[in-house]
């Protein structure tokens, strides 16, 4: 009898050793032994902010689309659990102890990896952000951009903050933060507002900062009709705002036809590392305005574009353990990545005032504003601000050409950086 | 790496790095200017691009000129939509009521029909 009392007790001990709670004691232990306060507090801590993002994603509605399942991937990869059940190892893409000469050990990757692990392939190796990229060719038309070509300078000129955020992240990596130029690259396209395009170049120049990053760009993305309008009324005058642009001219189907196939030429003959970006943006288009495959267009723009953003978030936000995003580079970069937003709209609200001054009032400079890539979102600011100024005002199909314009020059810039620093 | 060194090369990068995006974006732009010389006036004078199945019968109506343009963009979109395509391609060149010269037991037949369909 007392022996048969002894065996239940070992078997509920063994049971209660193996559950989550205790994994979670014993990891905390562990750290409090080796004196890595943050690591004690780790794992409640990531699992209380993944919380914290799922309800800005559900109730908030902030780019529900990528958060909830960034915050959801952030969730499962700090459940406390054993190494070999755990869904993401990031020190298998990090970590020199997993990596061959600095590359992926595929075979240990498919043999010990998770299901999380399988997927995050698709972002180590470059293949989810062009794959995106797809989908919003499809998605966007650059009719307003061909119509008025002036646009691409102020899509250039709202690049400005993605390299003053990296000059920002350098100085502070040289005062002890410990941000090399890769890292500071990595950082400063975070002000190209674009989603994909942040993760293709950190997943290739500072994989460790990707859950930063990536968290930090699309929550800046979603807060973009808060950061613009201060800047916008700053830097513009009332007479300037209310301007009414003329009507763009329409556009042949033959000119929508040639634009991505030019783009992709130029693009590769000068920024070759740019093409897999633009490449696929470009093709993404190109199905959609030839008219002839719409089983094709349609496929990229719903089912592709939407499983690719599910396996994007949710190993981007599994990336996310306590030992990569607890620490004062993370808080480097959510502030690096609000200042790059900054400057990207300062940058092309001064090219548009030039404009203005120099077409003599034919231009808006608000439209400069949607220069930075977040596709619609800143050119609606655009149109929101300029109609606050002069109910009759339509500025949205203008804002949209420096808006598509933007997407262009951020995945130049992020070529750029691939080109420098790889 | 000082605070000199970041700077230096901080801003080495921005100036190539900006002026690379600036180049590109100007390539582009100054072809699309030249496709405003090529297509542009072409497109006033060749217009009548492929004859999509508009609704395009003659005698136009003379009386309600008032809203002309704004009917002919209702016609337009209308058009766009039925047909799944852009209002670009499509160009109304004419429209005609069709009155109500109906026999009024034809009416009554058309609408009992459509009304079976519900």
């Amino acid at each position: 009898m007392e022996s048969g009392d002894k065996k239940v007790l070992e078997s509920l001990i063994n049971f209660l050793s193996e559950t989550g709670i205790a994994k979670m004691f014993s990891q905390m232990a562990q750290s409090a032994a080796d004196g890595n306060w943050l690591q004690v507090v780790g794992t409640p801590l990531m699992i209380a902010i993944a919380c914290v993002l799922l309800y800005l994603a559900i109730v908030k509605k902030y780019e529900p689309l990528l958060l909830l399942p960034i915050a959801f991937g952030m969730l499962l990869t700090n459940l406390p659990m054993e190494f070999t059940q755990k869904l993401m190892h990031p020190d298998f893409f990090v970590n020199d102890e997993y990596l061959i000469d600095g590359h992926l050990n595929i075979q240990l990757i498919c043999s010990e990896g998770g299901l999380l692990d399988l997927l995050y392939l698709g972002v180590k190796l470059g293949i989810y952000p062009p794959l995106i990229f797809l989908g919003i060719g499809v998605m966007t038309d650059f009719g307003p951009l061909i119509a008025n070509p002036k646009s691409l300078l102020l899509g250039a000129a709202a690049q400005f903050g993605v390299f003053a955020a990296f000059l920002m992240a350098l100085v502070l990596g040289a005062l002890g933060l410990g941000f090399g130029v890769n890292e500071a690259a990595s950082i400063g396209i975070i002000g190209g507002a674009d989603g994909p395009t942040a993760i293709f170049v950190t997943k290739s120049l500072a994989p460790k900062l990707l859950p930063a990053i990536a968290v930090a760009a699309y929550s800046y993305m979603a807060l973009i009709p808060v950061i613009q309008p201060p800047f916008m009324k700053l830097l513009t005058t009332k007479k300037t705002r209310s301007i009414k642009m003329a009507q763009l001219r329409p556009v042949s189907r033959t000119e929508k036809i040639l634009f991505p196939i030019i783009v992709t030429i130029v693009v590769a003959l000068i920024v070759p590392d740019a093409v897999s970006l633009v490449g696929c943006l470009m093709l993404g288009n190109l199905v959609k305005e030839s008219g002839v495959a719409d089983r094709l267009s349609n496929t990229m723009k719903n089912e592709l574009t939407n499983i690719v953003t599910i396996f994007l978030g949710t190993t981007v936000g599994a990336t996310a353990t306590a030992e990569s995003f607890l620490n004062p580079q993370t808080l480097g970069i959510i502030a690096l990545g609000l200042i790059a937003f900054c400057f990207s709209t300062i940058g092309g609200l001064l090219l548009g005032d030039l404009m203005c001054v120099l077409t003599k009032g034919k231009v808006n400079p608000l439209i400069g504003s949607a220069g930075v890539s977040a596709v619609p979102m800143a050119a609606r600011v655009a149109q929101t601000v300029g109609q606050k100024e002069n109910p009759s005002n339509f500025l949205l199909m203008h804002a949209m050409g420096p808006n598509v314009a933007g997407v262009i020059g951020s995945a130049v810039a992020a070529g750029v950086f691939l080109a420098m620093f790889k | 790496m000082s605070v000199s060194e970041a700077l230096a090369t901080g801003l080495q990068t921005t100036v190539v790095g900006l002026s690379i995006v600036f180049s590109v974006l100007i390539i582009i732009m100054l072809v699309l200017y030249c496709f405003k010389f090529i297509f542009a006036p072409k497109e006033e004078k060749a217009q009548p691009e492929p004859p999509k199945p508009v609704e395009a019968v003659k005698e136009p109506v003379a009386e309600e000129q008032v809203n002309e343009e704004e009917l002919i963009a209702v016609l337009t979109a209308a058009v766009a939509a039925s047909l799944n395509t852009s209002t670009y391609h499509l160009q109304i060149k004419s429209y005609r009521r069709v009155g109500n010269n109906m026999p009024s037991w034809n009416k009554a037949g058309v609408t009992e029909t459509i009304n079976n369909r519900f």
